[in-house]
């Protein structure tokens, strides 16, 4: 497969590359109150220099750029060593959806100041008996005057301990399980939202609860058609589950800092771990970059986010076992790991998505 | 188990039940729960012989009482005070048998310096990782040929936290220190080591699949719970195919092959455990409130303890 970068991707990168060695700071974990400013400041000088949404259109914030320089622009971002990215529900899961099925006056009103970090949103769509099975949802949408009330309780919600606004998905009727919902998206601090951070495994509040007691949503906030919103929700489901929320480049970055850990712990039991992880991130990146044309979507997304998010662990894993009991440095990185074959839909999910909608084995 | 074993197990379990508190007990300035160990020597779990003020319980009840500590993952000296106990009884120096170990036996927490971190071994050195070492009221330490009584007047400690809180660990510091000679020191208390944390890993792994199994039993989704899917079942009858394994494993261990052996099986089979009980818990599970990063840290922890699966493996690579 032929890599070499054409010149004017080479000239991004090595713009990228100079940017982000002259900028990128340690910050804060993003799960504290002062860590989310540190990382929402740090969106906005991403903005500022228009590298936080680079596949965008300029006219939203962003570079026009191809989703190879887009690949170019995460290996530079992940080798660099550079945060997390706060503002990601809504960059990598949202956006896309907007550029889907939202208006131009919903698009113009939320991507500009999503790319600047001026909010930051949250996914609300698990509850805490709709998690794997999403379908069973019964948070509500009850129709009023100019809008919606919102009413129900969700769970699992990424950064919403801090976050300003949330996307979700409920129940407006008719019909049970996939029909009858719809895509709403409301303010984390409107009146009658109560926010319940969880603390994680690390101790810090990662994700949160959120009641809704007849939480006022206009009707301009409503994304796509009454009544249609698993549709548009699953249409760009593949994009968390896919490459869009997990670039190889996350991976490339952290296999070589493996193999640095083992150039100064060899250990010869460990050998082959180490190599095996550094294929797999190898892999995951040939395989995105042979998929360029075709980036996968829809059931094919699946297949990536099981690949990914093993790989990840398997990494992370590794480097423990190099490190023994004391593993500075990624320590975090591997308790975030474990969540990875949880999240976007549980690798049990995937594995039945593929086994059903890819291989056609009866339900 | 004989009898007598099974009515142990059962103290233990019906004693760790009632007072046992994990999430408590790492709160506490010591990290263990002083009611729930006094509790513990009462019963008599420690290994020491009657005529030293002991109950006479040998290593095999020590594990039985380790494999209970290692469900509820209790925080306890037992595992640094039997390592201390049984390195000093294979002194057979006779005078400090008498003067230390009903000290032991009635719960005063000692603890042994030796080097199972393949650093060499010296009475002059710093030591990290050492079991309870910042709250040992008797400290042995091993030059790696005899036994010494370490007069804690001269010794600095810290405790080291690490990410497992439920095992208190820390760096002792013996430059400077007085030391008693008190007799041969015995390489065979690598293989007690092993032994009794394969014991503690085998109790913690076996609860951490009964947790998990109990989960997948009420959690609903699809209309049914999700340990009636088959994608689940069989990753959870995988799991105790390896505890039961492992539990095999750890009962064999009697000697430097087979403690390796335990060491290396255990460690894995129980980080396995752990690391599955996470996925199948699911978002839950990545909870602090929940306690499977409890059994994760531990399995991690423990892993790394007295050396990690891969030290042991090269050892018995050389040694078969």
């Amino acid at each position: 497969m032929d890599l070499d970068l054409d010149a004017s991707t080479l000239e991004f990168q090595a713009e990228v590359r100079s940017w982000l060695a002259a900028h990128v700071r340690p910050l804060s974990s993003m799960d504290t109150a002062r860590g989310f400013e540190e990382h929402r400041a740090w969106e906005r000088l991403l903005a500022s220099e228009r590298l936080s949404v680079v596949s965008w259109p300029s006219s939203y914030g962003g570079r026009d750029a191809s989703l190879l320089q887009w690949l170019v622009f995460e290996e530079e971002y992940h080798a660099s060593g550079a945060p997390g990215r706060v503002s990601q529900n809504g960059i990598f899961l949202l956006a896309p959806t907007l550029f889907a099925h939202g208006t131009d006056e919903q698009r113009a009103r939320i991507l500009p100041s999503m790319a600047r970090g001026d909010e930051v949103w949250a996914q609300a769509w698990s509850e805490p008996e709709a998690g794997s099975d999403l379908a069973s949802l019964r948070s509500t949408a009850v129709r009023c005057d100019g809008g919606w009330l919102l009413r129900g309780q969700k769970a699992w919600s990424s950064r919403a301990a801090f976050a300003d606004r949330a996307f979700g998905l409920f129940r407006t009727g008719p019909g049970e399980r996939h029909r009858g919902l719809t895509y709403l998206l409301f303010d984390l601090r409107s009146e009658g939202v109560t926010v319940r951070p969880i603390d994680q495994l690390d101790g810090e509040p990662g994700f949160a609860e959120i009641f809704l007691d007849d939480v006022f949503v206009p009707d301009a906030d409503v994304v796509g058609e009454v009544g249609d919103g698993w549709r548009v929700a699953m249409s760009t489901a593949g994009n968390e589950r896919g490459l869009t929320l997990r670039s190889p480049g996350r991976f490339t970055a952290a296999a070589s800092r493996l193999v640095e850990l083992y150039r100064k712990n060899p250990d010869p039991a460990l050998r082959d771990r180490v190599v095996d992880a550094w294929i797999g991130a190898q892999a995951y990146r040939l395989h995105t970059f042979g998929a360029l044309a075709h980036p996968p979507s829809g059931p094919a997304a699946s297949v990536t986010k099981v690949f990914w998010s093993e790989l990840d662990v398997a990494l992370h894993e590794t480097a423990l076992d190099l490190l023994g009991e004391v593993a500075p440095g990624w320590r975090d990185g591997w308790l975030f790991s474990l969540s990875g074959p949880i999240y976007a839909g549980t690798n049990e999910i995937q594995r039945n998505v593929i086994a059903e909608r890819i291989l056609g084995l009866p339900r | 188990m004989t009898p007598e074993r099974l009515a142990l197990r059962d103290a233990v379990r019906s004693l760790l039940d009632k007072h046992s508190d994990v999430r408590a007990a790492i709160e506490t300035p010591h990290g263990y729960d002083k009611d729930v160990w006094a509790r513990l020597c009462d019963i008599g779990v420690l290994p020491i012989p009657e005529r030293y003020g002991g109950s006479g319980a040998g290593q095999a009840e020590t594990r039985i009482a380790l494999a209970e500590l290692g469900r509820t993952l209790t925080p306890s000296p037992l595992l640094a005070s039997t390592l201390a106990a049984q390195a000093l009884l294979a002194t057979g120096d006779e005078e400090a048998c008498a003067r230390l170990l009903p000290r032991i036996a009635d719960g005063t927490v000692a603890t042994l310096v030796w080097p199972w971190d393949n650093a060499p071994a010296s009475l002059h050195g710093t030591a990290r990782y050492v079991l309870d070492g910042d709250l040992a009221e008797i400290l042995l330490a091993t030059d790696g040929t005899d036994l010494y009584e370490i007069d804690l007047a001269g010794v600095t400690r810290e405790h080291t936290p690490t990410m497992d809180q439920t095992r208190r660990l820390a760096t002792v510091h013996l430059a400077g220190a007085a030391a008693t000679r008190l007799g041969r020191w015995s390489p065979g208390i690598r293989d007690v080591a092993l032994a009794a944390l394969a014991a503690e890993q085998v109790g913690a792994a076996a609860r951490a699949l009964e947790l998990t199994v109990e989960y997948t039993k009420t959690r609903v989704q699809f209309g049914k719970p999700i340990g009636s899917f088959q994608a689940l079942k069989h990753r959870m009858a995988d799991l105790h195919v390896l505890v039961e394994t492992a539990r095999s494993a750890a009962l064999a261990a009697d000697d430097e092959v087979s403690a390796a052996v335990a060491k290396v099986y255990c460690s894995e089979a129980f980080f396995k455990v752990a690391a599955e009980m996470v996925q199948l818990h699911g978002g839950i599970a990545i909870t602090w409130e929940h306690d499977a990063h409890l059994y994760l840290k531990r399995a991690h922890g423990s892993g790394q303890l007295f050396g990690s699966p891969a030290v042991h493996l090269e050892r018995l690579r050389a040694k078969i």
